[in-house]
């Protein structure tokens, strides 16, 4: 039988910061080679766990084994063979991108002779290279993003850590950092990646943790977590005119009914005939039905059911919590 | 991690501050000009020795210039997520934060000497021993870094970090001997004064300029900045690990 490397083992993780719990007892393990997403909304402990997971905080109890070396035992070991990406970029402005590189090769401990050339493989890995000896200062966000992760793979590490990866890209810089991140993976670099985006997570991973108040509440493959939401449709419509969510959620069958924008999404039976009682609510209320879909239940539909959160928690603003890391 | 890995790294991260955060116009404003305003006020009244006003105003500016660097480059390091960065790498607390010291302490002897020498020159006042004089700076210096990483640890902004290290930097101006002689304060505020590390500093740079010798005092001056240095930063390390959690 294949046995599979573990190159992270958390055990019953718990974190309180005085009264509040971040973390309440997170186990998992990550095979080597596969792209693991913790997913969950804010405030539900993915950056303190990596922040376990990579040595810059110590669990209040548990146990973190990452690539062999208890992290807490054993930090520095552990950390020259990690990368690890922040939700926020961090890198020096002041300095180039080449100079911002070199430094993390310093203190990665990359051979002397190897920095200069390891820096610019990756300036032309992340589409850098023309910008090499430009201060950060003046980079945009996306160009800020992938010069961290750049800096996080100087020493080659056989494990990265990436918090929201994506977080307050453009749709063009997230879509090219997706494929540099299945690149990595495909070259070896097992990922470990938090995110809320949760198209992204079925995109990316090829097993995820979904995880609200500090605990893992479902640990299966993308496939496997979204056929956990079977007896029921996913139905999205929109109307002409404005319809209330409490009617249609009056409707026979229907069990729940959330708003996205200008369209309704109803969760129904299997045996509804959703359709036609849709057609007959818009001629009672002398509305025209301008777009309705029938959709395949997606990864963000079983994380609702797994985790029991509504649309607009699972989607909550990142900046306010940010804003107090900053502070604190 | 060999204690030379740790000190090749802590060099790293003292050459990186110094090209990232010297040239910050902080540096400037509290590390140089208010030294020199806080003399012009209070210290240039003709009633001071050469011996007092060059050592006064050295010590001064190398208190308020090492502690401002540290302000600016620890504060903006935890504002702008640099100092995860630098903790997430295989380096010890020890040697970041001693990299941070190493910064601060070769910023000391470049702003000391700027201002010794014009001082020196105009006042025409002899120095006995240069080198000791500079000894004195140097270990004043990393003394005085180490002060202004401790109290930045506590702070969140530049401006926070700069009022903590004023709550320090003025009570020693006025009581560590820059403007009024040791010997001439009242025993209570002399008492006051051998708990300040500006004391020894100007203490130090005395001797320096009245002996071409190693004197008992000089020595033990020398010392106790020692040790200061190794309580700062001590008390500095604990503190950011337990701010860290």
């Amino acid at each position: 039988m294949l046995v599979l490397e573990e190159v992270i083992s958390a055990e019953g993780l718990v974190k309180r910061y005085g009264d509040l719990t971040a973390l309440d007892g997170v186990s998992f393990s990550v095979p080597r080679g596969c792209v693991f997403g913790l997913l969950g909304p804010n405030g539900a402990g993915k950056s303190t766990t990596i922040r376990i997971l990579t040595g810059l905080t110590r669990p209040t109890s548990g146990r973190a084994v990452v690539l062999g070396h208890d992290v807490e035992a054993e930090t520095t070991e552990a950390k020259a063979r990690i990368g690890v990406v922040p939700e926020a970029s961090n890198v020096y402005e002041e300095m180039t991108a080449l100079d911002n590189l070199v430094f993390a090769g310093e203190l990665y401990g990359v051979p002397r002779v190897e920095r200069r050339s390891r820096a610019m493989e990756l300036l032309e890995l992340f589409n850098l290279s023309d910008r090499a000896r430009d201060v950060v200062v003046g980079f945009s966000r996306g160009m800020k993003r992938r010069l961290t992760i750049a800096c996080a793979l100087v020493h080659r590490p056989e494990l990265l850590f990436l918090d929201e990866p994506t977080t307050g890209l453009d749709i063009q810089s997230a879509r090219i950092l997706r494929e540099q991140v299945r690149e990595l993976n495909r070259g070896g670099v097992t990922v470990l990646l938090t995110t809320h985006y949760l198209e992204e997570a079925d995109q990316l991973c090829d097993s995820i943790a979904m995880i609200t108040r500090g605990r893992v509440v479902a640990l299966d493959s993308p496939e496997r977590l979204k056929a956990r939401v079977t007896g029921s449709r996913i139905v999205e419509v929109s109307f002409s005119g404005g319809v209330e969510e409490a009617d249609l959620g009056g409707l026979p069958g229907v069990t729940e009914v959330h708003r996205l924008g200008d369209k309704l999404r109803l969760t129904v039976g299997d045996e509804s005939d959703i359709v036609g009682k849709l057609a007959d609510y818009a001629r009672g209320r002398d509305v025209t039905i301008a777009t309705i879909n029938t959709l395949k239940p997606s990864l963000e539909d079983a994380f609702l059911k797994i985790t029991g959160l509504n649309p607009e928690e699972a989607k909550r603003d990142k900046e306010p919590q940010r804003q107090r890391r900053n502070d604190g | 991690m060999s204690p030379w890995d740790s000190l090749v790294k802590a060099l790293y991260i003292a050459r990186k501050d110094i090209r990232v955060y010297y040239l910050k116009a902080p540096n400037f404003t509290y590390g140089l000009l208010m030294p020199v305003a806080l003399y012009l006020a209070f210290g240039s009244t003709g009633q001071l020795s050469p011996e007092t006003l060059i050592s006064g105003l050295v010590s001064l500016v190398i208190l308020f210039g090492t502690t401002s660097i540290e302000a600016v480059s620890v504060v903006t390091e935890k504002t702008t997520g640099t100092l995860e960065r630098l903790l997430a790498a295989p380096v010890s607390l020890t040697s970041l934060l001693m990299g941070k010291a190493l910064a601060g302490f070769a910023l000391g002897p470049v702003t000391a000497v700027i201002a010794l020498i014009p001082i020196t020159l105009l006042s025409g006042a002899s120095i006995a021993n240069p080198l000791l004089v500079f000894a004195a700076i140097t270990v004043s210096s990393f003394t005085f870094a180490a002060l202004g990483i401790l109290v930045s640890v506590y702070a969140k902004w530049i401006p926070e970090a700069q009022m903590y290290s004023n709550f320090l930097r003025f009570p020693m101006a006025f009581l560590g001997g820059a403007f009024l002689p040791y010997s001439s304060m009242p025993p209570i505020l002399q008492t006051v004064s051998r708990a300040l590390p500006l004391t020894y500093t100007i203490e130090a740079m005395k001797e320096a300029m009245s002996s071409p010798f190693v004197t008992q005092t000089y020595l033990i001056d020398m010392v106790v900045l020692v040790v200061f240095s190794v309580v700062f930063m001590t008390a500095a390390s604990r503190t950011l690990a337990k701010r860290l959690g």
